[in-house]
């Protein structure tokens, strides 16, 4: 293969092109929260390091994350290559909506927990929900081991639709929250949160439950979720309802010298 | 300056979901591919169903491999 040569084709994308072809593209894009994602693809493995010199070059002073497939371990190692180190790990896991955990776990699902469906939620007591259950974990792994937030929002409106949350009601307190995502038959748990002195009490037990459920009595058969691997009570709970890891994946990240 | 030939992209609709993000997509020329999605739909936490149509970018080296770029709403 001759010199592979680099276009910056518009503010969010490059490629990479060799012989007269395209053997590469490169592309960026901001996620809600705030951070800069990139990806590469390349068709021959000569392009990459020099698409991704051009786009850091580019990009100076930015701190860079980059997904990888937990199966691709010659792609990680080029982004390591390129000053990028792991930052986290997640699985993917797929859940059937079907599936009720064993009896004696099932006992544990809370019985003084309420459950508001998703839309019947005070909106103000919601949004403090969400407030304070982003500040704990702030405070304590950091909000970036969470799920990824996909949809925008505005920096100070966390709570993306209000509508999609149903909520966990104990002792009379707004106790933790579950957002799903669901079009046509394609459902995705995007969020499972209890405030932390209310946890061990069934909370997201009965929440998990109940969006099964719901989305059981929608005709839909499965739901998506990653979890971070660190993260040992979320993955257990959601081995219980019959998840099973379908990937992981790899978030790398790159910090400005 | 040069010429360049860009990617040759075809649709196509997801038959299987293999391991490691690997899919066979027929296009709708008739020809079965292995595609592997892209970067671009792994960060965007894509997921990719069965009979999915989608858009594929095919290997200039390969024409049996590609790669998932899009997924149409169905």
């Amino acid at each position: 293969m001759n010199t592979v040569m680099i276009n910056r084709v518009d503010e969010a994308q490059w490629q990479a092109v060799a012989d007269e072809q395209i053997v590469g593209h490169g592309d960026v894009s901001q996620r809600p929260d705030g951070r800069l994602f990139v990806s590469i693809d390349v068709w021959q493995d000569e392009a990459f390091d020099p698409l991704a010199d051009a786009m850091l070059g580019e990009l100076p002073g930015a701190v860079l994350h980059t997904l990888v497939g937990g199966e691709d371990a010659e792609l990680a190692s080029r982004w390591q290559r390129a000053g990028f180190t792991v930052e986290r790990r997640e699985w993917e896991y797929l859940m059937p909506t079907r599936t009720e955990p064993a009896a004696d776990r099932a006992e544990q699902a809370g019985e003084n927990v309420t459950i508001l469906p998703a839309g019947t939620a005070d909106e103000q007591l919601l949004r403090a929900l969400d407030r304070d259950v982003r500040a704990q974990v702030e405070a304590a792994v950091g909000w970036h081991t969470m799920p990824a937030e996909l949809r925008p929002h505005a920096a100070e409106d966390t709570l993306i639709d209000p509508s999609l949350y149903a909520v966990a009601v104990l002792d009379g307190q707004y106790a933790g929250l579950i957002r799903v995502v669901s079009r046509g038959r394609r459902a995705r748990i995007g969020l499972l949160a209890v405030r932390a002195e209310l946890r061990r009490r069934g909370a997201g037990r009965a929440l998990l439950r109940h969006a099964l459920a719901t989305l059981r009595e929608a005709g839909i058969d499965t739901a998506w979720t990653e979890i971070d691997q660190s993260h040992t009570a979320a993955t257990t709970l959601f081995e219980e309802f019959g998840a099973r890891r379908t990937g992981h994946l790899v978030e790398l990240v790159r910090r400005p010298h | 300056m040069p010429r360049i030939s860009k990617g040759l992209e075809i649709e196509g609709t997801v038959l299987e979901c293999l391991r490691n993000a690997t899919f066979k997509v027929e296009l709708e020329n008739g020809h079965q591919v292995l595609a592997h999605i892209s970067g671009k739909i792994r960060k965007n936490y894509i997921k990719i169903l069965p009979f999915d149509r989608v858009l594929v970018e095919l290997s200039p080296y390969d024409l049996t491999r590609g790669r998932i770029m899009y997924r149409y709403r169905n």
